[in-house]
């Protein structure tokens, strides 16, 4: 019988077209916005975490996220490498500065100077050139967004030079670190080419990077780091924990939340209430069914089968419309970062067919309570 | 062969009532009716007489306010409502007015319908379908949708539908109703010579008086009762491919 039932649902094209064209454009709308979502969130920590090389990040007290910056005394340096379990800890400065291309474009960047003799947060990844070639003075390398601001429609290639507080920077290279959250161009330059473009600031230290020695818990490094006062310590994890939280809890996640909502109840409603229609106006043969002998158990089989395929085609079309969508938009150097988890698939499938469920469920009851002897009238 | 067991059909004092108060309905008044195996048996009177509510009961997808429907020996009012549902779909055979075909489903599958609600696996389900349609004269159609197919053609189809898990008992519904005057004796024709059987019952709800000669026995109904039963042997044409029909025991 579940084999008629497909066949009812095939043979109702438009119902059915109806209904997986609603399943897949509130995927769609779902998982797009869950994605872009899921990405704002992780950008306010990529920074964060793609600094692989240290386990441990230390800040003045009030820090909250990598994007508020407040000067630390170099003192501060020395005392976390006095504390025990610390295999090594490097300064990171961060700074923003309007740069200025040869050819005249204009933008704030992120300039991050890495410790010249650790080069603890260098790139990991590199699209164009060598990241440890920042050891010379007035270089960085740029990040694929950043290139593209500056220097539009050109091939990512070295040697292009900015313009920063009276400086000439030279591009050495082209990194693949991820999209910042605050859209700005990120430099990755040596602390000392970061130093003098920060003239005239008394402390050169924006983030303590460090490691914890090896068999010792880097939380346990955390709390002896604190013990000393004046200083938070905290993991990559919690920090890019802490900033995620901090972005958060802004009020953006709730404007996609309310979309994300909105499309699964219009999808929901549109799906479901299709559905209901096609078992309404199916009411007679599905009580000829019933007079033939069909149990209600095979019809609940029946609907639930054709729900399924109906959420399953849907589900599949929209994830593959929202993943090329993804693909295509990332492209871009400033949207690189876009990516869509298959949790945010899996999720929103679910969550459809959750609601969509109380619609199947519906259409159970309304076939349950079919009169068979209507088929007479 | 005792009385007993030649009874297809047996209803007692069959009572059953529509709404409640001021809309309440007595549409069966104590009908008693009995159908013999072998038998085609024509239930006819007018609109609202009570015919389609009676046969809605003896099919078992109407329960009774009081009397009793025994169906080859078996109350079906003491079955499980599982039970009675098994025993409808392997016992009983449907003929609608409006044929009731899936139009998602070749004549076919059609026709096979209560063979996969059996259970029965879908090829072999089909090829039995195919057999008994081909044998009913729609070779060629077998594979065609029901809008591809003439009014005659999807009645055929539709006894198929109701012949093709070999039941004891065929309940036709006004049959020739949506029917020009030639289709429903064709139909006809074809329901006598292919559904009646010593064994098997038939039971055809209709107001098509042109049609009456096909009968084995006439039950007249009105205002909720069987008013009279007019035994008579079946005057109508018989196919030659058809194996004849015992007399029925109330025409003898």
């Amino acid at each position: 019988m579940n084999w008629v039932g497909l066949q009812m649902l095939r043979n109702d094209r438009a119902k059915f077209a109806a209904m997986i064209v609603a399943v897949s454009m509130a995927v769609f709308l779902m998982q797009n916005q869950a994605a872009i979502l899921a990405t704002m969130l992780s950008m306010t920590a990529a920074q964060i975490r793609e600094v692989e090389d240290a386990d441990l990040w230390v800040t003045e007290p009030d820090v909250e996220c990598f994007d508020q910056v407040k000067a630390m005394r170099d003192i501060q340096l020395m005392r976390v490498r006095g504390v025990p379990g610390i295999a090594w800890a490097a300064p990171l400065l961060k700074i923003d500065a309007i740069g200025r291309s040869e050819g005249g474009r204009l933008n704030t960047v992120t300039v991050l100077g890495i410790d010249d003799v650790s080069l603890a947060g260098l790139p990991r990844r590199m699209r164009v050139g060598r990241a440890d070639a920042i050891r010379e003075l007035d270089t960085a390398i740029i990040d694929p967004g950043g290139h593209q601001l500056f220097f539009p429609g050109e091939p990512f290639r070295p040697g292009r030079s900015l313009r920063i507080r009276d400086r000439r920077i030279r591009i050495v290279g082209i990194s693949d670190v991820a999209a910042p959250f605050t859209g700005l161009p990120m430099l990755h330059t040596s602390r000392s080419t970061a130093a003098a473009l920060n003239l005239g600031e008394q402390h050169m230290t924006s983030f303590i990077l460090a490691r914890s020695a090896p068999g010792t818990p880097p939380e346990q490094v955390c709390q002896r780091i604190q013990a000393l006062g004046g200083l938070r310590a905290r993991t990559t994890e919690q920090f890019a924990a802490d900033a995620m939280w901090f972005y958060g809890s802004q009020g953006v996640p709730m404007l996609f939340m309310v979309t994300i909502t909105i499309g699964l109840i219009v999808g929901a409603a549109i799906t479901g209430q299709t559905f209901l229609m096609f078992i309404k106006e199916n009411a007679r043969p599905l009580s000829m069914l019933k007079v033939v002998g069909t149990t209600d158990r095979q019809l609940g089989i029946m609907i639930l089968l054709q729900g399924t395929v109906v959420l399953a085609l849907g589900s599949c079309f929209g994830s593959g419309i929202a993943a090329a969508v993804c693909n295509l938009v990332r492209t871009q150097p400033f949207l690189r970062s876009l990516y869509l988890p298959w949790q945010i698939a899996l999720g929103t499938c679910l969550a459809l067919a959750s609601v969509t469920g109380v619609a199947l469920y519906a259409s159970f009851r309304h076939v349950r309570g079919l009169e068979p002897a209507s088929v007479f009238r | 062969m005792s009385a007993t067991d030649s009874t297809a059909v047996r209803c007692t004092g069959i009572r059953k009532h529509f709404g409640e108060d001021e809309a309440r309905v007595e549409v069966l008044r104590g009908v008693d009716y009995t159908v013999r195996r072998g038998e085609l048996s024509f239930l006819v009177g007018p609109s609202g007489c009570g015919k389609t509510t009676l046969i809605s009961v003896i099919a078992g997808l109407l329960a009774t306010d009081a009397g009793q429907v025994h169906l080859f020996g078996r109350d079906l009012a003491g079955m499980p409502n599982d039970e009675r549902i098994l025993f409808r779909r392997t016992h009983l055979g449907f003929v609608f007015q409006q044929y009731n075909l899936l139009q998602a489903l070749t004549a076919a599958e059609n026709a096979a319908i209560p063979l996969l609600a059996a259970g029965v696996r879908r090829r072999e389900a089909v090829d039995r379908a195919t057999a008994l349609l081909e044998r009913l004269g729609l070779s060629g159609k077998t594979g065609s949708f029901p809008r591809q197919l003439s009014g005659g053609q999807q009645q055929r189809v539709a006894l198929a539908r109701a012949l093709v898990h070999e039941p004891r008992l065929i309940i036709c519904d006004e049959p020739t109703a949506a029917l020009d005057h030639a289709t429903g004796e064709a139909v006809m024709e074809l329901l006598a010579s292919a559904a009646v059987h010593p064994d098997r019952a038939v039971i055809v709800v209709t107001h098509d008086n042109r049609v009456f000669h096909f009968a084995d026995v006439i039950a007249q109904m009105d205002d909720g009762r069987i008013v009279g039963v007019d035994p008579r042997r079946r005057s109508g044409p018989v196919p030659e491919t058809v194996s004849p029909t015992p007399p029925s025991p109330l025409s003898a």
